[in-house]
């Protein structure tokens, strides 16, 4: 007989605790209260629409193994990158940076180059061996152009991505690279100071 | 006021020797074997910024297996910048499978960095022994090599770069990649920012040796904190003249392209650079720091020293021998 108030009184516990923890994340009305981790969220869920695409159409391909071909290796990457321009043929500078997700990494990139960090950022970027490229959605990275590499402390402060995809510096903009597919994925422009 | 004196005569010293040691001449009698060739021991060859497709790379190249006759390297650690300018199936042949064709048609194994000149999926080419991996380790003997892609050295890397290390039971451990912690180049210099991360695992685990090139030249660095580091980037590209001289640096060679010859017994690492015509450059033995703290957990590391000698001598001339001071 005393078993099913006792529940009944837990779950009426459980209910207010959640209620007053869901109160306090919204925070007073009409602000924002953490903006930087929805726009993390809404980056993380384009890359794993993205991901979805790409693996949809790399399951028709067979998978590239270690090879003494570098042709096999060239035509693995060609065709991969055809597939995926094929599924996304409208794809546009902005699709996955979008303008409040591409504010959020300048803001991210902004406060990472400030103080200490600084002077060692610069310093890999010049040590980098900075590039120039014309950039476009879906283009491919030109293989004789090196690629700029990123500065470490860039990579532990901005979302993390899967292995399938990376960020690249070129110039003062931050691409989105597909590294199968050596392709553009998307880019933020003006995004290191 | 004296000690002041005393101060500015002894940095005047240490310039006029670090100019001597900021060399442009190869040095060493040509076709020399520096190398004691110790049954048993780990050998290999070094070689970075080589995939240039042009005769220098192949002069290397031919220099590389007229040493392995008499000093039978069973590989060769590659330091990034594997294939410059075009990946095409004739890119991979001009600017590897040529010039190393005798060395490959001895069974020695060729192990790769990437560098910023490389594409990422030169990792699935199977000549590189990378396994499809973009960071990697492998065996042999008595040392554990740890080959890292400086290009982007994200978390997941450093992750497995902290457990790689805590892991492994090797007497030697060295690392490889691309871009160098320190130079003297003045083209790039070194990546700090890239220092920050990786030296302090570095000195953690107690890795003894770091390969790098980016930097087109050769330099030896006084040892760090116990750490052996060499900048070997002019295999087949060639940056005349880009040395800075320092009083870091141990030698420095920028005046025609070279590779190394490593070898590693016991508790020593015997190191030759051949310059591409074949005359040494620099040379001696290192001796393999002592870890305070056999955990590998935040210990640091005995300040290590180098034990033998360097030759500095001009061709011809009688060897001399320069003790080095600890870095």
């Amino acid at each position: 007989m005393l078993r099913k108030p006792i529940i009944s009184e837990l779950c009426r516990i459980a209910l207010a605790l959640t209620a007053a923890f869901a109160v306090r994340a919204q925070g007073p009305p009409n602000q924002p209260v953490n903006r930087g981790a929805l726009l993390s969220q809404d980056f993380e869920q384009r890359v794993t629409d993205y991901l979805k695409m790409r693996k949809a159409v790399e399951a028709g391909m067979p998978k590239l193994k270690p090879t003494g071909s570098p042709a096999e290796i060239a035509e693995h990457e060609r065709e991969l990158a055809r597939r995926i321009r094929e599924a996304r043929p409208r794809a546009r500078q902005g699709d996955i940076f979008t303008p409040e997700i591409g504010g959020e990494f300048r803001h991210i990139i902004e406060i990472t180059m400030r103080g200490g960090h600084a002077a060692r950022i610069k310093q890999s970027l010049k040590s980098a061996e900075p590039v120039q490229l014309r950039l476009g959605v879906n283009d491919t990275y030109p293989a004789s152009v090196p690629l700029q590499s990123t500065p470490p402390a860039l990579l532990l402060n901005l979302p993390k991505l899967p292995a399938q995809v990376e960020y690249r510096v070129v110039g003062h903009n931050l691409l989105l690279r597909d590294v199968g597919a050596n392709l553009i994925v998307d880019w933020l422009p003006a995004a290191i100071p | 006021m004296l000690s002041r004196f005393f101060l500015i005569v002894l940095e005047s010293l240490l310039l006029i020797q670090t100019a001597d040691r900021v060399s442009g001449q190869p040095e060493g009698a040509k076709d020399e074997l520096a190398v004691p060739v110790k049954p048993g021991s780990v050998r290999f060859a070094v070689i970075g910024d080589n995939g240039t497709g042009e005769r220098r790379q192949y002069e290397v190249a031919q220099q590389m297996a007229k040493y392995h006759e008499r000093f039978p390297f069973n590989f060769v650690i590659m330091l990034g910048d594997n294939i410059y300018g075009g990946k095409r199936p004739a890119d991979f042949k001009r600017k590897f499978e040529d010039p190393y064709q005798p060395l490959l048609d001895a069974g020695v194994k060729f192990y790769a960095s990437l560098g910023n000149h490389d594409d990422p999926n030169e990792r699935f080419y199977k000549p590189f022994n990378m396994g499809g991996k973009r960071f990697y380790s492998f065996k042999n003997g008595k040392a554990e090599f740890f080959v890292l892609d400086s290009n982007y050295m994200d978390p997941q890397q450093l992750d497995w770069l902290d457990k790689q290390l805590q892991g492994s039971t090797s007497t030697w451990k060295i690392c490889y990649f691309h871009h160098p912690l320190y130079s003297e180049g003045k083209f790039h210099g070194p990546d700090t920012g890239l220092r920050a991360l990786l030296e302090p695992i570095f000195e953690k685990y107690g890795v003894n040796a770091v390969f790098s090139g980016h930097e087109h030249v050769y330099e030896r660095i006084k040892p760090r904190n116990g750490i052996y580091y060499f900048v070997l980037g002019n295999s087949g590209e060639l940056r005349p003249h880009n040395l800075k001289r320092s009083p870091d640096t141990a030698k420095g060679f920028d005046t025609d392209q070279s590779f190394m010859l490593v070898e590693i017994s016991g508790d020593e690492l015997f190191f030759q650079t051949v310059s591409r015509t074949g005359a040494t450059v620099d040379s001696g033995v290192l001796e393999k720091q002592t870890n305070v703290n056999s955990s590998g957990s935040a210990g640091r590391l005995n300040r290590s020293h180098f034990s033998a000698a360097c030759r500095t001598s001009v061709e011809g001339a009688a060897l001399e021998f320069l003790p080095f001071s600890t870095g």
